[in-house]
């Protein structure tokens, strides 16, 4: 579905990424894991448009997306849960979600993804009405979540959605992590918290400062000496 | 002898609002100051007296002037600020500093230093209410901004094109994750914007029947005032700090009877406000 080849993308001025070639097969939870700074974030702005891929190719459904412009990325079906979750802070949580569907013309799909929104998130309901900022950090990283969903993408990019919150909302947000990919959403997800990532994740990458060191499957990497070492705490 | 003042206040502060909405909504998606938008405020004013010279009809001359100011405030921004966004802020600052400067003196070299007559008649008669008479031309001001501003406000609030434009103002990446075309959205809002301050020029040049090169400079700064005043980028803050400036100014200096310079209570009035709210009066810290 997503195939990297030889990709660097910069930082503004910095080279944050160098060769770097990966795949993300339909259906598939892929993580990226590494230390912070290793470059993880800026390959999902690479793959968004939202930073400059200089060279190599990137791949979508079979068509080059390397030079394409973000908006047209989210046509495709690609979105990002971003880190920090930047929501549209004035809105309303019903008006995020709104736009988040935003490029969708069939209003009765999209009413009937709001209300899946709602179910799979009963507290956005009941804050439906109330402005994005009010929420506390695990609400509105649900929020984001859901604003991702509202797009019915093909691929959801998710860059560090656990940074920030308080255990109970992390093991909350990974649950909802593993549903979506029961119902066969393809995810790229970045995380600092390896432990849990290669819990839910089908294949992982290690990320080491710009480059790909190993990959494998999430159990495989799981009990991999070096990852264990490195980052999963010996 | 107040609600006389008080019609007159309304009328200048409306036509305030109308020039400052372009400024405000342009810093909204780009964090710049649009100096130059008083240019094209004046550039309305001499379009609308062109077309109106040769088809004498005052809602003819308003039209295309909206129309054309709207395309030079797609120029401007294509062919000034675009190439200019990635360097630091001060760069499009400058360079919309020079461009208001240099359309003064295209203006002048153009239609001559004088001060032209806009002797318009809109055909639409002026009202009495007891005391209070409103003019013909105060008539005029309120029918046009209250129109703009009403389709301004169904535009924002009630279209999904307005949903996206808000959400462009408050994260451009991230709307245009959401499949929005930001540069498609940054041209409208110069698009509405200058269309707003070409429709002020053409209504000031009526309203005080005269048109002159250098009529934008006063706006250029007094909407400056005005936007910081109503918050940043807030929209209704602009319009609110827009009539607030009018009224202040008509009430005071029309009731009060000293010899105060009108166009300096602008920013007495923004300094006021500013030292309790910091923000403006509808802007977000």
């Amino acid at each position: 579905m997503l195939s990297v080849e030889k990709v660097d993308v910069f930082y503004g001025e910095f080279q944050a990424v160098r060769e770097i070639s990966f795949q993300v097969q339909g259906g598939e939870l892929v993580t990226i894991i590494g230390a912070n700074g290793a470059g993880k974030s800026t390959i999902l702005k690479g793959l968004m448009g939202l930073e400059s891929c200089e060279r190599g190719k990137i791949t979508f459904q079979e068509q080059d997306i390397t030079h394409m412009p973000t908006y047209q990325r989210a046509r495709l079906g690609i979105t990002l849960v971003p880190e920090g979750r930047r929501l549209f802070q004035d809105f309303t949580v019903e008006q995020n979600l709104v736009a988040g569907g935003y490029t969708r013309t069939d209003a009765s799909a999209v009413e009937r993804d709001l209300q899946r929104t709602y179910d799979l998130f009963p507290i956005l309901k009941e804050r439906g009405h109330q402005v994005a900022k009010t929420l506390s950090g695990g609400e509105q990283q649900m929020l984001a979540i859901g604003r991702a969903l509202m797009a019915s993408p093909r691929l959801i990019l998710m860059d560090e959605i656990s940074l920030g919150l308080m255990p109970k909302y992390v093991n909350e947000v990974f649950n909802t992590i593993e549903s979506l990919h029961r119902e066969g959403v393809t995810i790229l997800l970045v995380e600092q918290n390896a432990r849990k990532a290669l819990a839910v994740a089908d294949r992982g990458y290690v990320l080491e400062t710009g480059r790909i060191l190993i990959e494998n499957e999430a159990r495989g990497l799981a009990s991999d000496p070096r990852v264990k070492k490195a980052y999963l705490g010996g | 002898m107040i609600w006389q003042q008080f019609a007159n206040g309304l009328a200048i502060g409306s036509v305030y609002a109308l020039i400052a909405l372009g400024l405000t909504m342009v810093y909204g998606v780009l964090r710049i100051l649009h100096i130059a938008h008083a240019g094209v405020y004046a550039l309305g004013a001499y379009v609308g007296l062109l077309v109106f010279r040769f088809i004498p009809n005052f809602w003819l001359a308003l039209a295309i002037t909206m129309v054309a100011s709207s395309f030079a405030g797609i120029i401007l921004q294509r062919y000034l600020y675009a190439p200019l966004l990635a360097l630091p802020r001060i760069v499009p600052l400058i360079a919309s500093i020079g461009l208001f400067i240099a359309m003064e003196e295209i203006f002048r070299l153009i239609a001559g230093p004088y001060i032209l007559a806009f002797p318009a008649d809109p055909g639409l008669g002026g009202i009495e209410w007891g005391i209070v008479r409103i003019t013909n031309n105060q008539f005029l001001v309120f029918l046009v901004t209250v129109s703009l501003l009403a389709t301004l406000w169904f535009v924002m609030s009630k279209t999904k094109l307005g949903l996206a434009m808000k959400a462009t103002s408050q994260d451009l990446e991230i709307a245009s994750v959401m499949g929005i075309n930001t540069e498609r959205i940054i041209a409208t809002n110069f698009l509405i914007g200058s269309a707003l301050a070409g429709a002020a020029g053409v209504l000031v040049g009526v309203y005080f029947n005269s048109v002159y090169p250098t009529m934008g400079s006063i706006p250029a700064y007094k909407a400056l005032a005005i936007i910081v005043l109503g918050g940043l980028g807030s929209i209704p803050g602009t319009v609110l700090g827009g009539l607030l400036i009018g009224l202040g100014e008509t009430l005071l200096l029309g009731l009060i009877n000293i010899p105060f310079p009108r166009d300096a209570l602008a920013f007495i009035i923004m300094i006021i406000i500013l030292m309790f709210r910091p923000y403006g009066l509808l802007g977000k810290e």
